[in-house]
């Protein structure tokens, strides 16, 4: 029954509604609307599209890394550099013929020199590396260069992780652990880190100097050096074990973090088992896209087209099964949106309108939905077929 | 190049995707163009490790069960979107610490409601069944008045009730029905939802919102927003129509009056007969339409509005399961004081704000994490201002700060230890929705919705509200203000209003 409920209230109230409404837009100033507010500005501090920066300084260490200054450009318009956590990356990006790609680095500075104007990345040869080799081969003092704003999950977490960290680090991996021993040293982070840092021979060991000072400031950071190939008077030697992380861990609860090659944790995640800690207290940075031939088994060499369409254009161009679309893209001179080529940011979801391809499991960190829906991660995804992919733009730097 | 369509929406979020599905579906050519690289705007996922997170939604109203649909189940069918959902169990457990404190838990059903509440405040159930009795009158006083133009002779002959309570904020109804205080505070459980409490929130909305979770259950999609989104943008694609990700709008196109399209950042324009923009007006008439082109009104009307809340959430994935940990409710509404006005002022205050939401996913959507794991996340809202002050190097302090205070908050309210077992933890803050949905402060609830700005008022003037014609607007601050449901229906509604105008040839 309707209107059953007997109200002792005045039913004129409702011829009020707009009369109230009208005199409260009448009473409004007629002041323009604010063009940006605090959060978001904030927020761009955070996440600025685009950082231009100039290179300060080049540091060589040996025949196989660099390690760069950056500044902000203040020309460009970049007038500070994001803040950021340790263990955050950031991308870089190049063109390189006719190729524009982003390649992701750790920023090794401290995160209290951002604020302060600086970044600093240390930069090594990959075997077989294009955007390695361009940085080591082109990058001069004075030059400049283009970053994204900081991205990443690999980084200490007080309510998450234990206070004692213990780390592993292989080649450039140490480039996360640096900035967070940085930031335990300057207080940004109050945790405590011992570090088992993992390279061929003594003169091979990059930073040693720096890691070393470091050390020498706070008694919460230790490293320990661990040589592979050559044993020295001094250090660890061999890989690095379940003995060896157990010999240098503290005592009670500690969270383990891992960053370096793929081989690295192929062996390390093996010695880890013997630990028996839960997932929650091993944490692995990401690093880089899978080999489609280790982990396919019948995966054929195979040369296909793909077509690409990007709002209104529409582009052919090759691609190859043992390659990831992301590269194909890049390769065919696509602006694709990508950041940790690792298959977990997200930022290259592109949608598979027809064809086949391969998704290594161990890489498919896909949303449920994505799945049904066909979209894809091009950084982790292998043609199998020609194929037809919808790549969203990307806003092109200055 | 000029591109050129019937209908451009500006903007993914529930109501640019509903709005776009339905243009597409009738027939209209349509170009949905988003800033983001994924549609939903709050409605998606995320994933951490072997987590996969819901950011946004708690409860879907307005959906409702084959047998009795509600309107976006309706919706959803007309537009040909298929979605997995899950009835959310019970409606709620309120827990109110301190020395006027009660825990209870909440069913859905009108009958068990009015059952418990009775139990929890005995001499309740009549004013119980009356409001939801009158909560049905105003359902049907709406629909009267969403159907064009209202007689106030019909008004006054079918729907008294609702012309007595249509200016009223929701406490001088309950009083008006002689509800217990104590019951009042049950039923105002709700009212974060909405972000304005019971002093100045509209009863109309608040008694529909009460009623449609009530009465048909509130549901959730089985892998998470992100299932809705894409199968709306699904629906899109299927009906012939076009999404352009990335792709930022910078410029509303006006001549004389009338929006002709939209340029896009990278200065390409699209031409349309309709646009119908997602964004708020704050950031149109913020430098989108032309100086001569800005009408006064439209500035005055985003002037003398607030900003809706903005939210606070901290994700927890946790290695361990429900039953290990006892946790029996989906979810919990967890106060220090049970009087909304009083919760809200916490709102205004980064460390007072002692309000919070825990959910635990789990619960009713079970396998939504591994074996053994479980998905919680706690939910804040905090009032525009109040995160504006900070520096870039305090930010995850502060982040983490909150997170713990809520972490603590629950394990002594609920009884559950759950911070010796977070395997992984995510938060989201004013900022953090800034930067996903680039609204004006971070806000997630479009206007705050006072009396002469909740959804009755905003309802009535949407025809005379539009001073550029071929541009409407759709979202959290549209007619039927913020919340899932409100803003897919309001999408499809505006399409539908577009649609008729584009028919007309007008
Ligand atoms: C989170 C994260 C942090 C990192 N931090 C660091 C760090 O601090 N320091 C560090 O040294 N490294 C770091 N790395 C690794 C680094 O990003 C690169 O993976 C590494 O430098 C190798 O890059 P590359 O381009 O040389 O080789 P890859 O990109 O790995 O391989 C080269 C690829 O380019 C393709 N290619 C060849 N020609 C073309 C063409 N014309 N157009 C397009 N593609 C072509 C090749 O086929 C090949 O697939 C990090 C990686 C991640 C994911
Ligand atoms: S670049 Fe991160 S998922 Fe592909």
């Amino acid at each position: 029954m309707a209107n059953e409920v007997n109200l002792n209230l005045d039913p004129r109230g409702f011829l009020e509604i707009m009369p109230q409404r009208a005199a409260a837009f009448e009473a409004a100033s007629e002041a323009p609307l604010p063009t940006d507010y605090p959060v978001n500005k904030l927020m761009r501090a955070f996440h600025p599209d685009w950082q231009y920066a100039r290179i300060q300084k080049i540091e060589t260490h040996g025949p196989g890394a660099k390690s760069f200054t950056l500044v902000p450009d203040e020309s460009k318009g970049t007038k500070e550099l994001a803040y950021f956590s340790a263990g955050q990356y950031i991308c870089v990006y190049l063109a390189i013929g006719a190729s524009r790609l982003l390649r992701p680095y750790s920023i090794r500075s401290a995160p209290a020199d951002a604020p302060a104007g600086k970044y600093i990345l240390t930069i090594k040869r990959a075997q077989d590396g294009f955007a390695s080799d361009y940085i080591l081969d082109h990058w001069k003092e004075g030059g400049a260069v283009t970053l994204t704003g900081p991205e990443g999950n690999f980084t200490y977490e007080p309510l998450r992780d234990a206070k004692e960290i213990v780390g592993i680090a292989g080649g450039s991996g140490i480039t996360p652990f640096f900035s967070l021993a940085a930031a335990i040293a300057g207080g940004a982070e109050d945790c405590r880190l011992t570090l088992l840092y993992g390279s061929r021979r003594a003169e091979d060991i990059l930073l040693k100097d720096e890691l070393d000072a470091l050390a020498r400031q706070t008694d919460k950071f230790k490293v320990i050096h661990v040589l592979s190939d050559d044993p020295a008077e001094g250090y660890e030697s061999g890989f690095i074990t379940a003995d060896l992380i157990k010999k240098h861990t503290p005592s009670g609860d500690y969270s383990l973090f891992l960053c370096g090659p793929q081989e690295m944790y192929a062996y390390c995640d093996a010695q880890i088992a013997a630990l028996a800690l839960p997932p929650r207290r091993v944490r692995h940075e990401l690093f880089g896209a899978p080999s489609a031939r280790l982990t396919h088994p019948n995966l054929k060499d195979g040369a296909f087209t793909m077509k690409v369409i990007t709002r209104n254009s529409e582009k052919e161009a090759p691609c190859a099964a043992n390659e990831s679309l992301l590269v194909a893209l890049e390769r065919a001179g696509t602006a694709v949106p990508s950041r940790c080529r690792s298959g977990e940011c997200g930022f290259c979801h592109t949608k598979l309108l027809s064809g086949e391809v391969f998704i290594p499991s161990d890489f498919d960190k896909r949303r449920l939905a994505d799945v049904a829906y066909n979209y894809i991660h091009p950084c982790v995804t292998f043609p199998l077929s020609d194929i037809t992919i919808e790549v969203p733009g990307q806003k092109e730097p200055v | 190049m000029v591109k050129t369509v019937d209908v451009v929406v500006a903007g993914a979020g529930n109501a640019g995707l509903a709005a776009a599905a339905a243009t597409a579906k009738m027939g209209l050519s349509t170009l949905l163009v988003e800033r983001h690289n994924i549609p939903g705007g709050s409605a998606s996922s995320f994933r951490r490790g072997r987590f996969e997170f819901e950011p946004s939604l708690h409860e879907l109203a307005g959906y409702g069960s084959p047998g009795n649909p509600g309107d976006v189940r309706d919706i959803f069918s007309d537009l040909g979107v298929n979605v997995e959902m899950l009835e959310v169990k019970d409606a709620f457990r309120t827990i109110v610490t301190g020395p006027e404190g009660y825990d209870l838990v909440m069913p859905v059903g009108i009958e068990n409601f009015v059952y418990a509440m009775e139990k929890a405040v005995p001499g309740s159930a009549e004013s119980t069944v009356n409001f939801f009795k009158l909560a049905g009158d105003v359902g049907r006083a709406l629909g009267y008045l969403s159907s064009g133009q209202p007689d106030p002779a019909v008004l006054q002959k079918d729907h008294i009730n609702f012309m007595k309570v249509a200016n009223l904020p929701a406490g001088p109804v309950l009083d008006a029905l002689n509800m217990p205080p104590k019951a009042q505070q049950i039923i105002m459980t709700y009212w974060p939802y909405m972000g304005t409490p019971r002093g100045q929130f509209s009863f109309v909305l608040y008694s529909l919102m009460v009623y449609r979770y009530i009465s048909m259950s509130a549901y959730i999609p089985k892998n998470r927003s992100h299932d809705m989104s894409l199968a709306l943008e699904q629906a899109i694609r299927d009906h012939g129509g076009e999404v352009w990700y990335n792709t930022e709008i910078s410029e509303l196109l006006v001549k004389d009056g009338r929006c002709y399209g939209v340029r896009t950042r990278d200065g390409s324009e699209i031409h349309s007969k309709q646009v119908i923009a997602n964004f708020y007006p704050d950031r149109a008439f913020a430098g989108m339409t032309p100086p001569n082109e800005t009408p006064k009104q439209e500035v005055k009307r985003a002037n003398a509005r607030t900003l809706g809340m903005s939210g606070y959430c901290v994700y927890l994935g946790l290695d361990k399961s429900p039953e290990e940990l006892g946790i029996k409710d989906y979810s919990v509404f967890i106060n220090t004081t049970p009087d909304s006005d009083e919760q809200q002022k916490g709102m205004y205050t980064l460390d007072n704000n002692d309000f919070f939401i825990m959910n635990c996913l789990n619960i009713d959507n079970p396998g939504c994490s591994p074996e053994g794991t479980s998905i919680l996340w706690g939910t804040q809202l905090f009032a525009p201002g109040v995160w504006d002050q900070l520096k870039p190097a305090e930010y995850k302090a502060v982040k983490n700060r909150v997170a713990k205070k809520i972490i603590t908050a629950y394990e002594r309210a609920a009884g559950v230890k759950i911070s010796d077992c977070i395997e992984e933890i995510s938060t989201a803050t004013p900022v953090t929705f800034a930067r996903y949905l680039d609204t004006p402060d971070g806000s997630i609830y479009g206007y705050h919705g006072v009396k002469w700005d909740a959804m009755l008022p905003r309802i009535m003037g949407m025809r005379g509200e539009q001073w550029i014609q071929g541009l409407r607007f759709a979202g959290g601050h549209g007619a039927r203000t913020m919340g899932y449901s409100s803003t897919y229906i309001n999408g499809y509604q505006t399409a539908q209003l577009a649609a008729q105008e584009i028919k007309e040839g007008r």
